[in-house]
């Protein structure tokens, strides 16, 4: 047997194919590339090239995603000149990125510990009863629209808007420059230029938010930190408005996306949202299992080798750029048994839509509380809630990073 | 029954705050969000709930000693 192993890969790599381009397309909106799964089943650690030429790998495998995004020989440091891209305007977000985002240790854990407080667990459980009276406030305008109505527009876009809002302290109707800025940036169409004037303008506004809450502060997240860490010295104003555009973006363009397409899912699988509506219980579990089977942050996490490494008989060497794409782990059979079928009943929170190592999403606690507070708020408000579009008229976001839907029109 | 005896590395933390989440009688975290050790020796019945903290944490900052 091992003797026909060997030989089947001298066999595969004399006849091999050329590396495919990466990203690929999806065949069916609601289901990750095919690629990823063929992939898995046959050469699970995979060269792709990239827009550019360069060469990287992707990693299909949940184990081999979990270890080398915990692996220091691999690097997340955005400045990288090799670090791998899917657009050539990303290349130019990413040499400008200054959050803790594309920081290595120590550098990442100093800053992200500056915030950690923000996000704990128990700050944002609290933040539950506050989030169930903005989700009952959109669920009110939603139902005083005629039918059929966007739940994009009125409920997945402003809802994770206002909850930031209060968080940060950042006025409400500055949102929609927010999310053009957070748009701008992950799009897979734009100029590098267009991304760079989004990214740049975003952490501007949130320098100028953060002078305007030195003048007066609030009990917002921005008057903390500058209490706590700008004024003794320890975070720099540009340096915390870097972070702060960080957060605004991640706080708006992923939760908008997981409530859009999680809605279409749950109603797609009716004898399940009504599981979800009536069961309390169960909720915490259906939210992980929508993030495993959406893992809406498709292309990522993303590092680059700083020496050879093996893994397997795989050999990825010093310059190379690894996609260790959570998609792709997300639906490893040898994790999640039957991984293509969407089921709440299932304990998906081992899951890494949110990364996993010290990059692991910093607002997933967050996002968690808001999706388990909006969508049983929604079926129970709405128990005839039900998909109202033609064939093809529900456009999905295949032209940006982060997947999603642009619409779903509803009726109740 | 095997005994539990858990520890938390305050250099690895991050304050994800999955194991607050996963068993808030055993974890906690401290005003600057860095996890808090409230029971070294959970009980049996919370045992499962410890190892799934450890294993979702991101930073690997919970190890698990069985003890037999």
């Amino acid at each position: 047997m091992y003797v026909l192993r060997n030989h089947y890969h001298i066999w595969m790599s004399l006849t091999a194919a050329p590396p495919l381009r990466f990203p690929f397309r999806r065949v069916d909106p609601l289901q990750p590339p095919p690629q990823y799964g063929e992939a898995r089943a046959t050469q699970p650690i995979v060269p792709v090239k990239l827009w550019n030429g360069r060469r990287a790998w992707l990693l299909t495998r949940y184990d081999d995603v979990r270890s080398v995004v915990t692996d220091a020989r691999f690097s997340g440091e955005f400045a990288n000149p090799d670090f791998p891209t899917v657009t050539e305007a990303r290349v130019v977000v990413d040499k400008e990125e200054r959050a803790f985002v594309g920081m290595d240790n120590p550098r990442h854990d100093h800053y992200r510990r500056m915030f950690t407080k923000e996000f704990s667990t128990r700050r944002m459980m609290a933040l539950r009863p506050k989030m169930a009276a903005i989700a009952n406030r959109l669920i009110d305008l939603l139902t005083a629209q005629p039918q059929p109505a966007d739940l994009v527009a009125t409920i997945a876009v402003p809802f994770p808007s206002l909850v930031m809002c209060d968080l940060v302290g950042s006025p409400y109707e500055d949102h929609p420059f927010i999310i053009e800025c957070a748009a701008g940036r992950h799009g897979l169409l734009q100029t590098p230029a267009q991304a760079a004037q989004k990214a740049r303008e975003l952490a501007d506004y949130f320098l100028r938010l953060i002078r305007r809450k030195e003048r007066a502060p609030g009990d917002d997240l921005v008057s903390r930190v500058i209490e706590e860490h700008v004024r003794p010295g320890n975070l720099s104003r540009e340096d915390f408005a870097e972070i702060g555009a960080m957060i605004l973006r991640a706080g708006h363009d992923t939760t908008t996306n997981m409530i859009g397409l999680g809605t279409l899912i749950l109603l797609n699988h009716p004898e399940q949202a009504a599981a979800v509506r009536d069961e309390p219980d169960l909720v915490p579990s259906a939210v992980e299992e929508l993030l495993r089977y959406i893992s809406p942050v498709q292309f990522s996490p993303r590092r680059v080798a700083m020496e050879d490494v093996a893994i397997g008989d795989v050999v990825i060497r010093r310059g190379d750029g690894v996609f260790a794409l959570n998609p792709a782990a997300n639906r490893d059979p040898d994790v999640f048994p039957d991984p293509d079928t969407f089921d709440v009943r299932r304990d998906a929170s081992h899951h890494v839509a949110f990364g996993f190592g010290i990059h692991q999403c910093l607002g997933q606690i967050l996002a968690r509380m808001e999706l388990q507070v909006l969508f049983p708020l929604l079926l129970r408000r709405l128990p005839n809630l039900r998909v109202a579009a033609s064939e093809g008229e529900i456009r999905f976001k295949d032209d940006m990073q982060i997947y999603g839907v642009h619409n779903l029109p509803v009726a109740w | 029954m095997s005994v539990l005896k858990v520890r938390v590395d305050l250099d690895k933390c991050i304050g994800a705050g999955h194991c607050v989440l996963r068993a808030p009688t055993i974890f906690d975290q401290r005003d600057d969000g860095m996890v808090i050790l409230l029971d070294d020796s959970p009980t049996p019945e919370l045992h499962a709930a410890v190892h799934k903290a450890a294993d979702l944490c991101p930073s690997q900052a919970i190890t698990i000693e069985v003890i037999p």
